[in-house]
């Protein structure tokens, strides 16, 4: 059934059908339709679940955490400060090894309160073990968070699905919402590889000495390898369902192209229209949206924009001291790569700042016209020093 | 591993293995073990009773296991649990907490309920020996060595001059204390164990010449039967009465009223008469009317004063006798109340019985004025005091009392009847031990000295003890020769003696005991709450006064246990189990009655041995076996 | 021998406790009321190490390892799960150390407890962060040496008032219990179990490492807290109605203090301060159970 709903909405229609069984609330900005939603849906009886009204982030998914140890499928959603405040135990849900999905909306992170999009609380997050899926559209929010489930039980690893905050979240497009019958195809329900049981009592999370620890990671580090190749998999079925697919990355136009963009979450929207005018005009261009973060897609990056002699990566954050996060993973990706293209990394869009076309074009130019970066981060689109 | 395992692998921090590997128990450097340890009670019962033990059971409501184990120690449970002046509760422990336990009535509380269900015990002893041991003198004393020999493996025959057996405790004794009854509670156990009792036997200097050849050895335990004089001018003539004898003759008038044909009666001049001088059928009507007779008050020879000298439990049963059979009587006592060596509950029923008590006098000169004697006594001041914290007295310069009363009872002291009883000082190989004296020499009759011949203290109690350490000295001698004697006692010591145990002389656990002997401060009082101490029941004054009737009444069982668990069980382990309880390594076992440590997961923290209540734990260092 | 006292153990020995250790003692005891339906979640403290490393495993029942703070919201979502899950028969347990219950820990119990969660948090009190090694907490108290409080710098702080804080919740079932009064602390844990939505024990649990007080004292001393009304006894049923169960003679608090090394520094005029202190608040427990007007 097709519907014109908001970002937040098609993230609560996917837990919804993906009968979660626990889910956990803290309300911040943006994010707090969702659990609004779910809190509806659970009053009602559309889903089916136990609706924890938490006192903060930090015990949101302390709970889902102590939840999904029982055997039990669980969601819940976050932003920004709730997401730096639940750190420790993002750590913890990986290590743990535990199919957790949660929502994230980009927010930017205080001081200076903002609630408006920005990267930088997600990808500070980057080592924690946890899955991530950058979504550019509603339709996309909805498919990546019901496979979501799917992938982080098939891994065992938690998922967090993120979108942009306000352009995402608050949008309103059309969406294909599935039916719980085919949703139902596509997702059983949950079989846990482990959980805690009186009848065969165990301890979990016990003290691990040097000589194990390294192998528990090793284990997860494995797991989160075999996560792209688990995705592509699980795309194809989800593909054969529901006739759509989104893949770990989307190339547009990069074959003969001489300089790549590579964006993430809604700046690509707009990249796109920038990247159409711009071969009317015949230049060269091409676009890599990079929707599968974690695990870093490096051999299909490599494969994808490894012939282009520039790549000019757009973050909506920014590492300091190291630029933005795209770029340097990026990097990292083609630097053993002989010929690779020249990375040009420009940070633009923070704290919800607009990234128009214009600022694509003027990316797009600055990096047509010079032989190689100004700089590891340039800064597109400040104000004049004041 | 195949794709599906790999699929299905994951290598998290599970754990399901038990700790139990981690033998914690080399941490250690100090080890707990459990160490059953001595009582004060035990120590201070002359007869080396297992008193913590016997309430242990009692609490638990094991009766008959508890009078079997007063039974290891002491044969005459009924009548010490009347008589006995319970040294043990002076030693009690829980005496600095509340009240002492009142291990006196419970001692009684078992016999007479081992009398009402008819108990037949069961007990440890030695295989039979060839000897035979001859015993003179049917009283505590003889029987208990009778007792013990028998246990030793000893056949044993006892001789008593009397027409029955008891010694002080029939014929001293007055009933109101320890009933015919009651003492024949215990005298059945001694035929039914086949301790040969001949009455009416007494003893001369001709049994030793044939004793020789029938016995391997002789227990002289013949008892002061001859009361000591006053020595006053005027004794004789005006007719005093040893107080002894008259007890004796009250005991004998209960043969009659029991259906036997001996019976003595008090003439009107208050003298008696020896049994055994009567015709038959003689005085026998007017012995059983006699304790009516004077119950009703129709026999006119007990009005008035009676005024009996002395101070110790004969003046005071005297006494107490006289006011029973209707007379009034005055003690006459040279020291205060508070230096009688009678036992003090007694001297206070007495008193509440109307029993005038005139003390700082000591009687002069005894005169005649008609039917009434003139009783001069010199009057005593305390000048200064005693060692055993008695006042020293001296006359009060020449003052002089008169008191007329209409006879004289004298209870000042006794000795042996005749002058062979008296034990040997030196000689061939005379063994001075603590409560007897051991005469042997090459290839003659041992003779052993016991009971009053040879205690110090004289007392029941006193008495058993030295029955008991004639037997275990006599036989380390038979078996081992002298030299064996006091080795083999002190291995039977309770605590640090002089108190033996017979368990431990058969080898019972008992010798595993510590002999050390548990203080108050090592009880650990936390785990006790205070109760107050059980009342003896007792007849009232009014009902006391009129007959011989047994004053101590029964208490039931239920009281017995409540009172029994009272008792802290010092040094004896009584399955409380705070040891299992407080353990935090779960290292305490338990297997049915018995608890051990788990020495592998013990870390000597040492919580087990001050949680016990009881110190029946040690805490010790270096290892060695559990 | 208590029959009450099941004999059935729900610890392995072998664990690694210190010798004395009152924080086994009361698990001990608290496992033989729960029985097996249990599931035990276990924040950061002494008994996080005392469970076990892996593969091992000291109690024979589910435990899960939870972060420091998380007690009380890792319980609300095993809760949660087992409700999903149909099982009503197992109960929810958090087992936490002071230091994760007074002060890290206390925002997710309150946020549990306000919710009524149904499950049954125990406290375990040895009064310090004694598995880092003896640091202060506010529950540390009032004259205690801690690595944190050394010297003249000692703890001037009282001890913070758990029960009364959470009674303030007005939470269905508070109560105190010591390792010193099994039988208490048995019945009030099988009370506990037998209570919807949130409950908290309150366990006094001595530390001979910690206190610098020789391991066989270590039940002794807890009952000598009670004793001196330092730590009393006490229930409180739906934050409302007050139940003192121990009436103790009172002893002087002097007694207490002297045994343990952790208070050696404290000269006769602190050890009155303190007398002061404990009086008033025994007085104020007293007036709150209705027994001084």
């Amino acid at each position: 059934m097709r519907r014109v709903i908001e970002g937040s909405h098609a993230v609560a229609e996917a837990v919804r059908l993906a009968r979660v069984q626990v889910t956990s609330a803290y309300p911040i900005t943006p994010q707090t339709h969702i659990v609004e939603i779910l809190s509806e849906y659970c009053e009602k009886g559309a889903l089916k679940a136990r609706f924890l009204r938490m006192e903060s982030e930090h015990s949101c998914l302390a709970a889902l955490i102590g939840a999904q140890l029982m055997g039990v499928r669980t969601f819940t959603a976050t932003s920004s400060q709730g997401l730096a405040y639940m750190h420790e135990l993002l750590h913890w849900a990986a290590g743990a090894r535990l199919p957790i999905v949660m929502a994230e909306v980009n927010r930017a992170l205080a001081p200076g309160w903002n609630i408006w999009t920005d990267q930088t609380d997600s990808l500070s997050q980057r080592d924690t073990g946890w899955i991530q899926l950058y979504c550019e559209d509603g339709q996309e929010v909805l498919d990546s968070t019901l496979l979501a489930f799917r992938l982080a039980e098939t891994v065992n690893l938690p998922v967090m699905v993120v979108l942009d905050a306000f352009y995402l979240s608050h949008t309103y497009e059309p969406v294909d919402i599935p039916t719980e019958e085919e949703a139902d195809r596509f997702l059983p329900p949950y079989a846990p590889r482990f959980r805690m049981d009186t009848a065969e009592p165990c301890s979990f999370g016990a003290l691990v000495p040097p000589g194990d620890y390294m192998e528990m990671r090793h284990d997860m580090a494995l797991a989160m390898e075999d996560a792209l190749m688990q995705l592509v998999e699980i795309e194809g079925e989800f593909t054969r369902i529901f006739g759509r697919r989104h893949g770990p990355i989307e190339a547009i136009d990069c074959n003969d192209a001489e300089i790549i963009l590579v964006t993430s979450g809604t700046i690509t929207s707009t990249a796109r229209l920038v990247v159409r005018t711009l071969r009317e005009r015949g230049e060269k261009i091409g676009l890599l949206k990079i929707r599968l973060f974690r695990p870093f897609p490096t051999a299909i990056l490599r494969e994808t924009i490894g012939r282009a002699k520039k790549v000019a990566v757009i973050d909506r954050n920014c590492s300091f001291g190291a630029g933005g996060i795209f770029a340097q993973e990026l990097r990292a990706a083609l630097c053993n790569l002989d010929p690779r293209p020249l990375i040009y990394g420009y940070i633009a869009g923070l704290g919800g700042r607009d990234v128009t076309p214009e600022v694509i074009e003027e990316i797009y130019r600055r990096t047509q016209s010079t032989d190689r970066p100004e700089a590891e981060g340039v800064w597109i689109g400040l104000r004049e020093a004041l | 591993m195949s794709e599906a395992a790999m699929q299905n692998r994951l290598f998290i921090p599970r754990s399901c293995l038990t700790t139990e590997g981690n033998k914690t128990g080399s941490w250690r450097f100090l080890r707990p073990r459990y160490e059953d340890k001595t009582a004060p009670c035990a120590a201070g019962c002359p007869a080396g009773e297992d008193i913590p033990k016997i309430e242990m059971l009692t609490a638990q409501g094991f009766f008959k296991e508890a009078w079997e184990t007063i039974l290891q120690e002491n044969p005459f449970p009924a009548v010490c649990g009347r008589v006995c002046f319970h040294p043990c509760e002076g030693s009690c422990n829980r005496g600095e907490y509340d009240d002492s336990v009142a291990v006196h009535t419970l001692e009684r509380f078992l016999s007479d309920t081992a009398a009402r269900y008819d108990f037949r015990p069961s007990f440890a002893r030695l295989p039979s020996r060839k000897e035979r041991i001859s015993v003179v003198g049917a009283g505590p004393a003889g029987l208990a060595a009778a007792w013990f020999l028998t246990l030793l493996g000893y056949s044993c025959d006892v001789f008593e001059a009397s027409p029955e057996a008891g010694g002080v405790l029939r014929w001293g004794i007055p009933a109101y204390r320890l009933p015919a009854d009651a003492l024949r509670q215990d005298l059945r156990r001694f035929e039914r164990e086949g301790i040969r009792i001949f009455t009416r036997r007494p003893m001369d200097r001709q049994f030793f010449a044939e004793a020789a050849g029938r016995y391997q050895a002789v227990i002289l335990a013949c008892g002061h039967g001859r009361g000591q004089s006053l020595s006053i001018p005027g004794e004789m003539e005006v007719g005093v009465i040893e107080g002894l004898d008259f007890l004796r003759m009250i005991r004998a008038s209960e043969m009659a009223v029991g259906g036997g044909t001996e019976a003595v009666i008090v003439n009107g001049a208050g003298c008696g008469r020896s049994m055994d001088t009567l015709g038959e059928g003689e005085a026998a009507a007017e012995g059983s009317e006699f304790p009516g007779k004077i119950g009703e008050g129709a026999l006119s020879s007990f009005d008035g004063l009676t005024a009996v000298i002395g101070g110790g439990n004969t003046a005071v049963d005297v006494a107490r006798s006289v006011i029973r059979l209707g007379g009034k009587a005055v003690i006459c006592y040279r020291r205060r109340r508070q230096d009688m060596p009678a036992f003090a509950d007694e001297v206070r029923m007495a008193l509440e019985e109307g029993v005038a008590l005139e003390g700082l006098v000591s009687p002069a000169a005894a005169g005649r004025d008609g039917e009434e004697i003139v009783l001069s006594l010199r009057q005593m001041i305390v000048a200064g005091m005693e060692g055993s914290g008695r006042a020293r007295v001296i006359p009060d310069g020449d003052k002089m009392k008169e008191v007329r009363v209409r006879r004289v009872i004298r209870a000042t002291g006794a000795g042996p009847e005749e002058s062979w009883m008296l034990p040997a000082v030196e000689g061939t190989k005379v063994l001075a031990l603590s409560h007897c004296r051991l005469v042997s020499g090459e290839g003659k009759l041992v003779v052993v000295y016991a009971g009053d011949l040879a205690n110090a203290t004289k007392s029941v109690a006193h008495a058993i003890a030295s029955g008991k350490e004639a037997a275990i000295a006599l036989n380390a001698l038979l078996r081992e020769g002298s030299e064996a004697v006091i080795p083999r006692l002190q291995a039977c010591a309770v605590g640090d003696g002089p108190a033996l145990s017979m368990e431990v002389c058969l080898g019972g656990e008992r010798r595993l005991r510590s002999r050390h002997i548990v203080s108050y401060t090592e009880i650990n009082t936390d785990h006790f709450g205070f109760a107050p101490r059980i009342t003896q029941p007792r007849l009232l004054v009014e009902e006391r006064v009129r007959s011989f009737a047994e004053i101590d009444l029964k208490i039931s069982a239920g009281l017995a246990m409540k009172e029994a668990e009272r008792c802290f069980n010092c040094g004896l382990c009584n399955g409380c189990d705070k040891c299992w309880l407080y353990c935090p390594d779960v290292a305490v076992i338990r297997e049915g009655e018995a608890r051990r440590i788990h020495y592998d997961y013990c870390k000597g923290c040492g919580i087990c041995v001050v949680e016990c209540p009881r110190n029946a734990m040690s805490l010790g260092e270096g290892e060695g076996e559990g | 021998m208590d029959a009450e006292i099941t004999e059935r153990e729900y610890m392995h020995s072998g664990h690694v406790g210190c010798p004395g250790c009152g924080a086994t003692i009361a698990m001990r005891f608290f496992l033989k009321a729960m029985g097996e339906k249990t599931v035990l979640v276990l924040p950061a403290c002494c008994w996080s190490i005392i469970a076990g490393s892996y593969p091992q495993s000291t109690l024979k029942i589910p435990v899960i390892h939870a972060a420091f703070e998380t007690g009380g919201a890792t319980a609300s979502g095993v809760r949660a799960a087992l409700d999903m899950l149909g099982d009503t028969e197992t109960t929810v347990v958090t087992w936490a150390g002071d230091g994760g219950t007074f002060d890290i820990g206390f925002q997710s119990l309150s946020g549990a407890v306000e919710r009524n969660e149904d499950f049954l948090y125990v406290c375990y009190d040895n009064e310090a962060y004694m598995n880092t090694g003896i640091q202060r907490s506010s529950s540390t108290p009032y004259g205690a040496w801690t690595t944190t409080t050394p010297g003249r710098e000692w703890k001037k702080m009282r001890k913070k008032n758990i029960v009364e804080a959470l009674v303030a919740h007005r939470i269905p079932y508070a109560a105190t219990a010591s390792i010193a009064f099994p039988e208490d602390l048995l019945r009030k844990a099988e009370k506990a179990k037998g209570i919807k939505g949130s409950r908290f024990l309150h366990i006094y649990a001595s530390c001979p490492t910690g206190w610098r007080i020789p391991s066989e004292m270590s039940v002794k001393i807890a009952r000598m807290a009670v004793q001196t009304n330092i730590f009393p006894l006490y229930e409180v049923e739906d934050g409302l109605r007050y139940t003192i169960n121990h009436k103790p003679r009172g002893y002087l608090v002097r007694e207490y203090f002297r045994h343990q090394g952790r208070f050696q520094h404290l000269t006769d005029r602190d050890l009155d301060e303190i007398q002061k202190m404990v009086n008033e608040d025994w007085e104020l427990l007293l007036r709150k159970a209705g027994e001084r007007v």
